[in-house]
């Protein structure tokens, strides 16, 4: 369950290093990036921002199921607007066709995934991203991705919107915490909290909630 | 748009022989041949080696690009005496806008006569062939097809373009496909549904659609922010050639990677240079293709190199100025990283996807000027051009909503249920259960266009402990404006 804490921040000043670099969970060629967390909790636009980096060199997709997908917000977070094509795909039959053909060609994809896609599907869809080596991050709007798909899976526990107080300011920020964990995380569960203030990508707030949770199990 | 083609232009030169067999050489292709090389089987384009094998006691001399500009210079004067922002090619190939002169001159049978004249008094009759018709591609061919001293001028440019061959395309490996489908003619591949074209062939196949159906690439008008012209001053005035050349390719250099930083690159550039008597020359240089750095700066010392030669920089070069417009972000210069066969593939998977989903499903947006997030945005199919905005994005939007921009924005206004108590948002209904709102900003007033009957509705940004809202409030209800997902 996400805890909401709005709050005024006063101009405090943050050492912040960008998302892609440092944290092991950036978009990596043949690994598959889960996004899981309730609605609401950012992660459609974490989502977005991991395309930024690819975006610079090549073309990145963002495969739409809801149709709702804002590419402005893309944009904000640094993908490059040329480069960025929004594929919108409702049908959940349709989906996994052309999630495979794109994975043919395009090396970056974020993708949100219809409830009711079958295991095996995913399973083979997930094999066909490894042996293209695409770079892949998948938004699961049903059920969690089944064992063995993901390399590192992104939890989204927490977020603090900034800015509002009963009527007044606007929304100028978030920071939302994460849980990774996976293989790619060598059975580690790391706890880690970015912040978000619109003009950029988001950045990572060092040492502040990245205490390590404990080892996961199975 | 006229064309304005000197199909020998190359051998124009002072050592080139006439009455006898010449030819004139670049990049080992021939590029042009004297009539007496012609008659023994010489054409452009052939390489250097079958042409001297054609023709063996051929005077054989290398292409002077610079040389070739400057004496083209006199005759881009001259049309310019006519109609202002000529746009040069290369030497011998120009264009000149037509549609704001016509209805100066008279018509435009006066004045394609009139540019008939100007050019034949600045290089001699019978020299030259122009082509007039809607567009640069057509035009382009329609000079080809004319004859020395009498202008083609093309009233049905669709019915014009029928009639030619699908090499005129120019692309080779897409021609050799189209001529295997059977499909022969200009006339033939315009037949086709666009749909389907661009669906098999991806973005070449859609730009030789338009082509073929007369659409010329839609030249963007000039609204260029300035801060992309690049320009540069000098307080010793540029006497040298060498110093011209090093300070015009310091300034291209400038200018590609700052186009290169937004993702387009410039189909056209003006040129303008200011003398040390304060003259100041200017000239339009285009090219179908995008221009990179090297064939911008070819142009640019080509141009540079004919003022001074010809006298028209007079106490050197002070300050020069590059301004790059009609912009595309096709066939942009690769940077060393980019990988062409990566792009080739992502444009074919593209295209599968395009072909599963059908075209609307697969899109490109560009920012546009708006108060709402939605209206931020405006679409188009993958594969098509963008066109300029409706609204002008770089437009102060007074009472836009600020940053960050929703994650999740509805297409259509979607009816959002807010519950109120003395005029504060209470709770929000999402799908079946109530969810408190934790804090709020708002109310932001957007006072709508009153002659077009849009009513006045009032922005609230709601926070509950399933997400934060952007809603929008109007007398009938509150609807949904983004999710700040």
């Amino acid at each position: 369950m996400a805890v909401f804490l709005p709050r005024v921040e006063q101009g405090e000043t943050r050492r912040a290093v960008p998302a892609e670099v440092p944290l092991g969970f950036s978009l990596e060629p043949g690994r598959i990036l889960e996004l899981v967390g309730s609605p609401g909790s950012g992660l459609t636009r974490l989502g977005l921002s991991l395309l930024a980096g690819p975006s610079r060199i090549l073309p990145v997709v963002a495969l739409d199921v809801r149709g709702w997908l804002s590419p402005a917000a893309a944009w904000e977070t640094g993908v490059v607007r040329e480069h960025l094509v929004v594929v919108r795909c409702a049908d959940r039959r349709a989906w996994l066709r052309v999630t495979a053909a794109l994975c043919e060609g395009v090396q970056a994809i974020y993708a949100e995934v219809p409830a009711g896609i079958g295991d095996q599907d995913l399973r083979r869809l997930a094999a066909l991203a490894r042996a293209r080596g695409v770079r892949m991050a998948l938004h699961p709007l049903g059920a969690r991705l089944p064992a063995g798909v993901a390399h590192v899976r992104l939890r989204g526990t927490e977020v603090w919107w900034e800015g509002l107080d009963r009527g007044h300011g606007r929304l100028a920020g978030r920071r939302l915490v994460l849980e990774a964990s996976g293989k790619g995380m060598a059975g580690i569960v790391r706890r880690v909290e970015l912040e978000d203030d619109g003009a950029g990508g988001l950045r990572v707030v060092p040492g502040l909630a990245a205490g390590a949770g404990g080892r996961a199990v199975g | 748009m006229a064309c304005v083609w000197f199909p020998g232009w190359p051998l124009e030169r002072a050592d080139a022989p006439s009455g006898e067999c010449c030819l004139i050489v670049g990049e080992a292709v021939v590029v042009a041949a004297s009539p007496e090389a012609e008659a023994a089987g010489v054409r452009r384009g052939m390489s250097r080696r079958e042409a001297e094998g054609r023709c063996p006691g051929a005077l054989v001399l290398e292409r002077d690009l610079a040389e070739e500009a400057r004496r083209f210079d006199p005759v881009v004067e001259a049309l310019e005496g006519l109609v202002p922002q000529v746009e040069v090619v290369e030497p011998g190939l120009a264009f000149v806008r037509m549609a704001g002169a016509v209805r100066y001159y008279g018509g435009e049978r006066s004045l394609v006569e009139r540019l008939v004249e100007e050019v034949d008094g600045a290089a001699g009759a019978g020299r030259c062939r122009i082509g007039v018709a809607d567009g640069p591609f057509a035009a382009r061919w329609a000079a080809v097809g004319a004859v020395p001293g009498a202008p083609l001028v093309v009233s049905d440019t669709r019915e014009f373009l029928a009639g030619l061959d699908v090499s005129v395309l120019g692309y080779d490996d897409l021609v050799s496909v189209f001529r295997w489908l059977g499909v022969v003619t200009l006339g033939e591949l315009a037949g086709l549904p666009r749909e389907a074209v661009a669906s098999r062939f991806g973005v070449i196949g859609l730009q030789a659609h338009r082509l073929a159906s007369g659409e010329d690439r839609e030249v963007v008008p000039r609204r260029i922010p300035g801060e992309w012209a690049v320009e540069e001053t000098f307080e010793d005035p540029l006497q040298l050639l060498d110093q011209v050349a090093f300070a015009a390719r310091r300034l291209v250099a400038g200018l590609v990677t700052a186009l290169r930083r937004e993702g387009v690159a410039c189909h056209r550039v003006l040129i303008e240079a200011t003398a040390g008597d304060g003259g100041v020359r200017t000239r339009v240089w285009r090219s179908p293709d995008p221009f990179d750095e090297q064939a911008l700066a070819d142009r640019v010392w080509w141009q540079l190199r004919a003022w001074v030669e010809s006298g028209g920089a007079r106490g050197g070069i002070v300050r020069l100025r590059l301004d790059p417009f009609d912009l595309s972000g096709e066939g942009r210069q690769l940077t060393l990283l980019e990988d062409t066969s990566a792009w080739v593939e992502a444009e074919r998977a593209l295209a599968r996807a395009q072909a599963l989903l059908g075209p609307d499903a697969v899109l490109q947006a560009t920012p546009q000027g708006g108060r709402m997030p939605g209206e931020r945005v405006a679409w188009r199919r993958w594969g098509e051009e963008a066109r300029p905005p409706e609204r002008d994005p770089a437009a102060p939007w007074p009472g836009a909503t600020p940053p960050p921009c929703p994650a999740l924005v509805p297409p259509d206004p979607t009816p959002f249920q807010v519950e109120w108590d003395g005029g504060m948002p209470v709770r929000v209904r999402l799908g079946s259960r109530w969810e408190s709102v934790l804090t709020w900003s708002g109310p932001w007033r957007v006072v709508g266009r009153w002659w077009k009957e849009e009513p006045p509705f009032d922005r609230y940004q709601l926070v509950t402990s399933a997400g934060a809202f952007l809603v929008a409030v109007s007398g009938e209800g509150a609807y949904l404006a983004g999710v700040y997902d």
